[in-house]
């Protein structure tokens, strides 16, 4: 079989980049960025960022291919920064709210106790919880 | 969102048990609750098996079918970011102790009753029974790992039933192994550590993200979900405000067992910090940027998915991916089969002789195939599906599945 390994989707090659910064030739303070092997995980949440950021005319991404692991953003800014620039504030932006998310969830199951088991009875089967093969059968009651 | 360069997101969890967690984010974009539901789907890594190699398979279920069903089994996966390696990361030929977990199954029916196999009778063998593994030293991730790592969820647990695998009656055997691997969601859902993930936001349809059909009165006929008393019912009369942004997320993360809920929680936030850590890296690097890697440290240590997660150890991993990173062309094996392989893979290319692996006497020096002549002999039984490590992808024939 001539399949590409499915861990190629999000593991970059060797030697390869894991972005690429090409700047827009027609439109001023504008780049077009590809960002290897991530999708929109990343690529909305960038987009999200960029938008809120004052420097920032605009800001879109897009997958554009959904067999080919990557995606592009497109960044125009005011001209006080480069779009390569206001990427990395919004990426550094977003780096302090989720490492204060951490912290705050990390409080948050200090103060809660894992209270009760798992599951209560998932199969909805109540006899004998021993495996197979003692009297009573499970699995059968449905 | 100009709100939220403001207002700090805050969390609150309502709900914890042991295999869930139902939390309430507040004061965060959409598109952000959004890639943290994702990362914690899909990008955390966890154990699962993923081939198997039949010895005997008399029930009614072909191979393949046991098989795909082995590998759905949750294994529990506690710290699998330090305690076990990617195998394509690490330096071992095909899988040793630090980058896989073997597994066996042995069942017999001689009572004259169907008997169900189920994951309890899965057992996990330590340091390679049948000499299938490499000699390889321990990495540091066995020091890391917890003790029941890669075996069944719940198994020992009278209060957890067994995943059933299969039923036989008399006369009917199972035998089989299970190598299982480290893997993340996005390469099959088997590694996924959660087995549902509930998003909400916006319980009354205020911002009109959605339509709902209805015959008569929308009210009568579409029940409220149960956030509806966590945000204020709009009043009829109130206009429509289409600059309105959902604030306030409804998450429950519920596991399969392989991690528990605030690993799981903890481990997205991570693994989506390290992603933007990479990229960050990566727009440093540019060329014309001539100021080089300043946070070449605030990443790396835990290997992140998406890069070429700087492989354990010296040996080959000279350029990163090492092993895994060349890829399945059979150079590759011919390539390092100078280097420090050792003679105890009789690996000469062309010495197409014994049928080595799946042999009970495993004494021969196994592995005499040749480099991409996939034929092999007769049991080619584990054929290596990702790593390449054999030069030779295709799952073969024989007894061995890849899952």
């Amino acid at each position: 079989m001539n399949a590409p390994n499915r861990y190629e989707l999000f593991v970059l090659d060797e030697g390869e980049k894991p972005v690429e910064v090409s700047e827009d030739t027609k439109i001023p303070n504008a780049a077009t960025i590809k960002i290897l092997k991530q999708d929109h995980t990343l690529g909305n949440m960038i987009r999200a960022q960029l938008l809120a950021m004052p420097q920032v005319l605009f800001a879109g991404y897009k997958v554009p291919h959904p067999l080919h692991p990557y995606f592009l953003v497109k960044i125009q800014t005011d001209g006080t920064v480069t779009p390569a620039a206001v990427l990395e504030q919004a990426c550094t932006k977003l780096i302090g709210t989720l490492s204060s998310l951490e912290a705050k969830f990390k409080r948050e199951f200090s103060f809660k106790d894992v209270e009760g088991p798992a599951v209560e009875d998932p199969y909805g089967t109540n006899a004998s919880g021993t495996a197979w093969g003692t009297g009573t059968r499970d699995y059968m009651d449905f | 969102m100009q709100a939220n360069d403001v207002l700090e997101p805050t969390v609150r969890i309502r709900d914890l048990k042991k295999d869930r967690v139902n939390f309430v984010l507040e004061n965060v974009d959409l598109a952000f609750a959004n890639s943290f539901r994702r990362v914690m789907m899909a990008d955390i890594p966890t154990v699962a098996i993923d081939m198997v190699e039949v010895e005997t398979n008399t029930s009614v279920l072909p191979d393949e079918f046991i098989a795909h069903r082995l590998g759905m089994i949750p294994l529990v996966s506690n710290n699998c970011d330090e305690a076990m390696r990617y195998s394509r990361d690490c330096t071992c030929l095909s899988s040793c102790q630090n980058c896989s977990i073997e597994l066996s199954l042995n069942v017999a029916c001689s009572e004259s009753r169907t008997m169900d196999i189920t994951s309890d009778h899965l057992e996990v063998i330590l340091h390679g029974g049948h000499g299938w593994k490499e000699d390889v030293e321990d990495g540091e991730e066995m020091s890391k790992r917890v003790p029941n790592f890669g075996h069944p969820v719940g198994k020992g647990d009278p209060d957890v039933p067994p995943v059933l695998i299969c039923k036989i009656r008399k006369g009917q055997e199972l035998r089989l192994r299970c190598i299982a691997k480290k893997g993340i969601a996005k390469e099959h859902a088997k590694w996924s550590p959660c087995s549902a993930v509930s998003f909400e936001y916006d319980p009354h349809n205020r911002l009109r993200h959605t339509t709902y059909w209805y015959e008569t009165d929308i009210k009568a006929e579409w029940p409220l979900s149960s956030n509806k008393t966590e945000e204020e019912p709009p009043r009829d009369d109130e206009p429509f405000d289409y600059n309105a942004k959902p604030q306030k997320f409804y998450f429950e993360v519920e596991t399969d067992g392989s991690l528990g809920p605030q690993e799981v929680v903890q481990k997205g936030l991570a693994e989506l910090q390290t992603k933007l850590a990479n990229l960050i890296l990566g727009l440093k690097s540019q060329p014309g940027d001539l100021d080089g890697f300043p946070g070449a440290d605030q990443v790396g240590q835990q290997q992140p998915n998406g890069t070429n997660g700087a492989a354990p150890s010296g040996g080959w991993g000279g350029g990163g991916g090492g092993w895994g990173g060349a890829s399945a062309s059979p150079g590759a094996w011919g390539g390092a089969t100078g280097a420090p392989a050792t003679g105890a893979w009789s690996a000469s290319p062309g010495s197409n002789t014994a049928g080595g692996w799946g042999a009970p006497t495993p004494g021969a020096a196994g592995w005499g195939t040749s480099p991409g002549a996939g034929s092999a002999g007769g049991a080619a039984a584990w054929s290596p599906q990702q790593g390449g490590s054999w030069g030779n992808t295709s799952p073969s024939h024989a007894s061995g599945w890849n899952v």
